[in-house]
């Protein structure tokens, strides 16, 4: 053959959902060829984020990404999901950016592109490239806007007559509507509503007090293709504050199971949840080079230290998973599962409790293969100010305790939404 | 208020993963069911068409309350044994459905959506549906995301060219079908899909295409400009082109493959022969037949047509009999033993003859299936034993051959070894 056969990159899957995962590969490479293999991801916000490997093909002149290892770039090591979660905004890109896709029915396009060398590759044109679809949702599930009684939020059912266990999913002091974990828990066999609580606008946020998620826990339970006593709580930092106080504080809304992500238990001074943010006061601390970031993790210790009002969480009856990382920046939640653990054993209850903490994983535990977001743009509640917030976390540990806690929270899910477990297991 | 002490939730379905191109397989299972117990597997999808095609399965839980279809065996339905991909080879049209169909993709571009279901007990979903408790649905997709799909009408030529994303240059297939006509896209998109640019090219039967539908108007200049297209193409590789051909689209890979300045680097023939003739060529059958016209076509006691007859080495017409001694590249023949449409065995024999006398074996693969019939086409597709061949002016069913294991196991097979064949041929 005169001419040379350009090399042959190819991934499976090349449809998947976000937490599976899929195998690069490159071939018809010469021998031990330096070569790069890059991601790229255009967002919805039109932002672009990427990561890339640099590798050394074999003497069969492959490089498998799943079985090699990567020299350099965004990431090191044999990781074969290395180019997603090490993604970063490409060169040039604005500052503080997060990665959340808003669109539940269309898929994440990424491209995997092999380049030769391991210098100055963008300059160049790719050697071989291939699409990949990463979707939130499954075929099947139904996507429905509840706006009823004065609830906001978007639920998922899975396929199938039902009847499903159901989540709540409530997100943290954010606001607004993610839908993507949510969407993620239905394509898993979870019914889930993400529920909107903290508006994006000037509106007051949601209380636990005010009814309004015993009114969101009622809608979900009268769901047809609901099962009523298999409902549980899934949250993330201030989600965590409502879950536990939803299942310590209000006998009418009994979740059969909680998990909390990045652990919050302390209400305001009024004995509120949803003022608690606000009153966090503004602690500037320069970080590196970076100016004008807000690092909450020491208030958080002082609080801790105070005798500042807390959920009483003795109180809860039902399983909890505990889920947390040891370089969170942005609250010093293991601290905070401890001080739970605590209060649990103090009221006879720690066989309920599995506590997972993750050595350098930061505030924003996500679902898998979500690149880390130390540090993003955030705008307080109530003043609305904008601020760029450290969540912390490293990229690795912070890769490998997402993977991890996600399986821990599915296999969890299963046992106690699914499963009919005993109620003294020890879990 | 439908409140109880506990609700039992249904069992937990899962297809894995949910998203798979048709040659892929999908695994699944179940869970949280009762142990040892009697369950069914539904399958039900629509054709392009609107078509209802369904398949289902007898299984038993095991003692965890689970099975896995990669593992466990059905006891009854649309097969038996450990068929992991058993559901979707194995679909039939749903009774009441229309009469005489065939499988096959029109929109290369959107997936079949299957609905798996599970069902209480042993049923036969037609009879007695029983109560779905469980249901899961997975797409099943003929192009991988970034193949680009492009329709070809230039130079007389009528076809689609499916090209891999990346800038290439790619290796290419030129893909031909049978006397059915028309433009089938679905073995060339998925070809795409593993990294070879694929053009399928309509010859008959096609309204973009000269002449009347149901001859063959073109000649060999139409063939040589289809290989030249792919060879000029900035994308595609010139000394990196195979071709491939089912039915009378096997003589046409043959023929192309020894033309004049015609230089592929594999052929890949299945299930057809290895010369012309005039009855091969004419398409309207009819019942009755015209004394004046030899034809080797009959019918069986059903009124099917069958075909095979027709492509028998010493039916064809001696000059049109490709000169398979002047062969210089590789070439794989498949053969379904139970081709009823085609004397594939016969024209296999002959192939292997002429080329163990020009001492070209080694050029020679030749694969063969028993069980199997005529349409050997991309894995995990249902088959069709028999099928419309003409509506009007008489609706007249033709005989394919093949039974369903024996045809799916065929076409499993031989896609996995079609494609190893052209890494080898195309990318070495």
């Amino acid at each position: 053959m005169s001419q040379a056969v350009p090399p042959v990159l190819s991934v499976q899957p090349s449809r998947a959902l976000v937490d599976e995962k899929f195998s690069v590969q490159v071939e018809n490479l010469p021998p031990g060829c330096p070569v790069t293999v890059r991601s790229l991801y255009q967002s919805e916000d039109k932002d672009f984020w990427e990561a890339y490997g640099h590798y050394v093909s074999d003497h069969r002149g492959t490089v498998s990404v799943s079985e090699d290892v990567s020299l350099g770039g965004t990431y090191t090591g044999k990781e074969q999901m290395g180019l997603i979660w090490s993604m970063r905004p490409a060169p040039g890109s604005r500052e503080g950016l997060r990665l959340r896709k808003r669109d539940m029915c269309t898929p994440m396009l990424v491209t995997i592109s092999v380049y030769r060398g391991h210098e100055d590759f963008r300059d160049q044109t790719a050697l071989a490239s291939a699409l990949v679809e990463r979707w939130h949702m499954a075929p099947g599930v139904q996507r429905i806007e509840v706006r009823e009684r004065g609830v906001q939020g978007t639920l998922f059912v899975p396929p199938g007559p039902g009847p499903f266990p159901a989540l709540l999913d409530l997100w943290g002091g954010g606001g607004g509507l993610q839908e993507y974990r949510a969407a993620l828990l239905a394509s898993r066999g979870f019914a889930a509503l993400a529920l909107e609580y903290l508006k994006a606008d000037d509106s007051k946020p949601n209380s636990p007090g005010d009814k309004y998620f015993e009114t969101a826990f009622e809608i979900i339970r009268a769901h047809p293709q609901v099962a009523p006593d298999r409902v549980g709580i899934i949250g993330l930092c201030f989600g965590t504050l409502v879950a536990l106080s939803l299942a310590a504080e209000y006998p009418m809304i009994k979740p059969r199971c909680i998990v909390c992500l990045s652990n919050v238990h302390h209400k305001s001074r009024k004995n509120t949840v949803t003022e608690f943010p606000e009153e966090v006061p503004e602690r500037f601390k320069t970080v590196g080079a970076m100016e004008n970031v807000l690092v909450w993790r020491d208030m958080g210790l002082a609080v801790l230290k105070m005798q500042h009002p807390k959920i009483p969480v003795g109180n809860i009856d039902c399983p909890m998973l505990l889920i947390n990382g040891t370089d969170d920046q942005n609250w010093p939640t293991v601290e905070v599962a401890s001080d739970i653990i605590k209060m649990m054993r103090e009221a006879g209850k720690e066989s309920l409790v599995t506590r997972v903490d993750y050595p350098g994983a930061g505030h924003l535990i996500e679902p898998p293969f979500s690149p880390l977001f130390r540090a993003t743009n955030f705008m307080l509640s109530g003043t609305r100010k904008k601020v760029m917030m450290l969540w912390g976390g490293k990229t690795k540990p912070h890769a490998d305790a997402q993977e991890d806690s996600w399986r821990r929270i599915l296999s969890f899910l299963q046992l106690h939404l699914y499963g009919d477990p005993s109620p003294k297991a020890k879990l | 208020m439908r409140w109880e002490s506990s609700t039992r939730p249904a069992p937990l379905l899962t297809a894995t993963p949910v998203r798979t191109l048709v040659d892929e397989q999908t695994c699944i299972k179940a869970s949280f069911l009762p142990s040892n117990h009697p369950v069914t597997v539904c399958a039900r999808m629509r054709s392009d068409e609107g078509d209802l095609w369904q398949s289902f399965a007898h299984y038993n839980t095991n003692s965890s309350g689970m099975f896995n279809l990669n593992s466990d065996h059905s006891v009854g339905g649309s097969y038996s044994g450990c068929e992991p991909m058993g559901l979707f080879w194995s679909m039939q049209p749903a009774p009441g459905e229309r009469e005489g169909l065939r499988l096959r993709k029109k929109c290369v571009e959107s997936p079949y959506t299957v609905q798996i279901s599970l069902l209480e007990g042993h049923v036969s979903p037609n009879q007695d549906p029983g109560k779905e408790v469980a249901a899961v649905t997975a797409e099943r997709w003929y192009m991988s995301p970034g193949v680009k799909r492009q329709e070809i009408r230039q130079n007389g030529l009528v076809g689609t060219l499916f090209i891999p994303p990346g800038p290439g240059p790619f290796p290419a297939m030129l893909d031909m079908w049978g006397m059915g006509g028309g433009l089938p896209e679905y073995r060339s998109s998925l070809f795409a899909s593993r990294g070879y640019a694929s053009f399928c090219l309509a010859y008959v039967g096609h309204k973009d295409l000269p002449g009347p539908s149901n001859t063959v108007n073109v000649g060999d200049s139409y063939f040589k400009a289809a290989f030249q297209f792919l060879q000029e193409h900035s994308q595609i590789s010139a000394d990196r082109i195979g071709i491939v051909g089912l039915s009378y689209g096997c003589y046409l890979t043959l023929h192309t493959g020894t033309l004049p300045g015609v230089k592929p680097a594999c052929l890949i023939g299945i299930n057809g022969p290895v010369g012309s003739s005039r009855e091969l060529l004419h398409v309207n059958v009819t019942t009755k037949k015209s004394d004046q016209d030899q034809v080797f076509w009959s019918f069986d006691d059903q009124g099917y047509i069958i075909f095979k007859q027709t492509s028998l080495p010493s039916n064809l017409h001696p000059e049109s009999i490709v000169k398979l001694e002047e062969i210089t590249c590789p070439l794989m023949y498949i053969v379904g033993e139970d081709d009823l449409s085609a004397s594939s065995i016969e024209n296999a024999d002959l192939i292997e003859k002429t080329l163990r006398a020009a001492g070209k074996s080694h050029l020679f693969t030749r694969l063969s299936y028993p069980g199997a019939g005529h349409l050997i086409e991309p894995p995990y597709s249902p088959m069709s034993r028999a099928s419309f061949w003409v509506i009007k002016p008489e609706k007249l069913m033709t005989l394919w051959g093949g039974h369903p294991a024996p045809h799916a196991a065929a076409q499993e097979d031989a896609w996995r070894k079609m494609l190893a064949f052209m890494e080898l041929s195309l990318r070495r």
